[in-house]
């Protein structure tokens, strides 16, 4: 089960990392955010719960986020079998996962500049 | 860590950590190279300089502009026309440049006169031009000639003209990357938030990174037109001055470029509560999707969807012409900086090619995690390579193509690897559906041309083949394809016409009337 679950994380992180760019912003603060952001937000959608999205922050994240969710439910197909409880497992998963790829583990010595 | 050491390299050791092979169950956390330093000294480097990254890169595309370098006249000629941004103003940025011609006895008794004499002289022989963006040299700047000062009097004497000073000389940086950085803060630092917009619509972007190569931005704000946004500034191919002072007032910041432009989205956001969406322009899915995103921020998705299904239609089967007969084609991949992630995986998803390597002469460790996480396993990743570790690569690598620079690409050709340039384009643009089917025109004719099977002859004892008189690309090419690919109905080579951006300058758009009170500035 634990292995099926990181086979599953897996794929979702290749999924990202093949496709999208918000992942990588240049300072460790504005990963955390972008990951906390649209991960969040991609939850929510797929588990069909209300997504803040009144100011252009939120409302940008949301933009990755309906994308993400979208690609995510048309390549794999066994997302549509999971419940909310699993998916919401699923999705923590994923943002631990991309949290460390980018930002914990990540050997980008350019995260830490407190400057732009 | 699964460093790559180089034959050639190893009398600099310290190159080792500069390059990397991503192996088998590898991730960024075990494979990325140092990146975005000082160049090892014994290593001959392929860099630019900080000043030309400040003005060849980032200030001369802005179109209605005298760019003006105080220094020696080399440091201009040089770089000058070494990349294709275009203009719908006759391309007047391209056709010129400007020096103050500093010499030995300048050095010596300063150049602070001399700079003056030549803005006022630029000004008057261009007197429909009121815009001037002014360059710090590695000579000017080591003298301490303060070009600030000089400005200044400057506009205070003719209040008609704006000037910007950029303080990037030649040593301001590892490599034209840190003139790409200085040039972003010294614009919004000095410019923006000076000039208000009219605004006409609802929707309000600055197109940030984006260069116009061969039309790239023209195509761009087609799609955006189409969709009734207004495209406030592009940051900074094709881009009005005056337009760029007012970035401040664009709702979103639309970044495709993030190496040489994340810096003003990342202040527009701080200083301005603007947002950064970072979008690809290459590659039909990766643009559709980028597409897409920009139509939802807007509440306006339909709109995009219609351009993506009517480009789509129109375009992939084409772009699958092309895909059938580069099917496993081996890239190296070998931009300046962001290409290698624009384009490692959409090559390989709408062209079959297969990146066997990436290397990125000015990028940082960001560029590098994301092209690393874009290609397969087994790629080679190198940061600032020499000319030998890329002659050392291509022999080991084999490539049927490299795409990078016109200097390492003609380095590649004397080992018989076609290349095309990644920075200026071959035939151009290669931005939007159409421009992604050129792209792939271009590899297809490179790799299959018949002169360039001509070169794998070696004269001196092959013996030279007199049967075979005449070769087509087409008769190399599908060889070994099916007929089913060969007679396909569906299928087919490029249509389009050798000038796509003329026609886009007087096209009419469709009125989208503002539902919001719009500002009359």
């Amino acid at each position: 089960m634990e292995d099926m679950m990181k086979d599953r994380v897996e794929q979702l992180v290749d999924y990202i990392m093949k496709n999208c760019l918000w992942q990588f912003h240049s300072r460790a603060w504005d990963r955390e955010k972008q990951n906390e952001g649209i991960l969040t937000k991609t939850m929510q959608i797929l588990c069909e719960e209300p997504v803040e999205k009144e100011t252009p922050m939120d409302k940008v994240y949301w933009v990755d986020a309906v994308c993400l969710a979208d690609a995510f439910k048309k390549r794999y197909s066994w997302l549509a079998a999971l419940d909310k409880g699993e998916i919401k497992l699923l999705m923590q998963g994923l943002k631990e996962r991309m949290d460390y790829l980018t930002i914990t583990g990540s050997l980008n010595a350019e995260l830490t500049d407190p400057h732009y | 860590m699964p460093y790559h050491k180089f034959k050639c390299s190893e009398c600099i050791p310290e190159r080792e950590k500069h390059a990397v092979i991503k192996g088998p169950g590898e991730d960024l956390t075990s494979a990325l190279p140092l990146g975005y330093l000082n160049t090892i000294p014994g290593s001959i480097s392929e860099r630019g300089c900080a000043y030309c990254g400040a003005k060849h890169v980032i200030g001369t595309p802005m179109k209605d502009v005298i760019h003006m370098s105080h220094g020696p006249v080399g440091c201009t000629y040089d770089t000058w026309q070494t990349k294709r941004y275009i203009s719908d103003n006759d391309n007047f940025q391209l056709k010129y440049t400007y020096a103050t011609d500093m010499k030995e006895k300048h050095i010596i008794f300063g150049a602070e006169k001399l700079l003056k004499q030549n803005i006022i002289e630029a000004f008057k022989a261009f007197p429909t031009i009121k815009r001037m963006t002014l360059y710090q040299t590695c000579a000017s700047a080591l003298i301490g000639d303060d070009i600030n000062a000089i400005a200044a009097e400057v506009m205070e004497e003719m209040p008609e003209v704006d000037i910007f000073v950029c303080n990037s000389p030649g040593f301001g940086g590892p490599s034209q990357s840190g003139g790409h950085h200085k040039i972003n803060i010294a614009w919004i630092n000095q410019k923006v938030g000076n000039v208000e917009p009219k605004i006409t619509s609802d929707y309000v972007i600055n197109y940030v990174g984006e260069y116009n190569i061969q039309g790239d931005q023209e195509v761009m704000v087609d799609y955006f037109r189409r969709m009734g946004i207004q495209v406030l500034s592009t940051f900074t191919g094709n881009g009005s001055y005056d337009d760029l002072r007012s970035m401040h007032r664009a709702h979103l910041n639309v970044l495709e470029c993030a190496r040489s432009a994340e810096y003003i989205c990342n202040e527009l956001k701080v200083r301005y509560g603007t947002p950064r969406l970072d979008i690809d322009g290459f590659g039909f899915e990766a643009l559709g999707t980028s597409l897409r995103k920009v139509g939802l921020f807007f509440g306006i998705e339909d709109r995009a969807q219609a351009i993506i299904d009517e480009e789509t239609a129109r375009w992939k089967p084409e772009m699958d012409w092309y895909k059938e007969r580069l099917q496993g084609k081996k890239v190296c991949l070998w931009p300046g900086g962001s290409k290698l992630w624009h384009w490692a995986h959409a090559i390989r998803e709408d062209m079959g090619v297969n990146v066997v390597s990436v290397y990125t002469k000015f990028g940082h460790q960001g560029d590098m995690e994301k092209g690393i996480a874009r290609c397969e396993e087994g790629a080679l990743a190198i940061d600032d390579p020499n000319e030998l570790e890329a002659l050392e690569a291509l022999e080991m690598l084999k490539p049927d193509i490299i795409f990078t620079g016109k200097r390492p690409g003609e380095v590649a050709k004397k080992l018989r690897v076609p290349y095309l340039n990644a920075h200026a384009y071959h035939n151009g643009p290669y931005k939007g559906f159409e421009g992604w089917v050129r792209f792939a025109r271009d590899i297809y004719n490179a790799i299959y041309s018949p002169i360039h099977q001509l070169s794998f002859v070696d004269i001196s004892k092959d013996e030279i083949p007199d049967q075979t008189s005449f070769l087509t690309q087409k008769m190399i090419s599908d060889v070994n394809l099916s007929e089913e690919v060969t007679a396909s109905k569906e299928l087919r080579e490029y249509t389009g016409n050798y000038d796509t951006i003329t026609p886009l300058r007087n096209k009419t758009y469709p009125d989208f009337p503002a539902e919001k009170k719009l500002s009359a500035v």
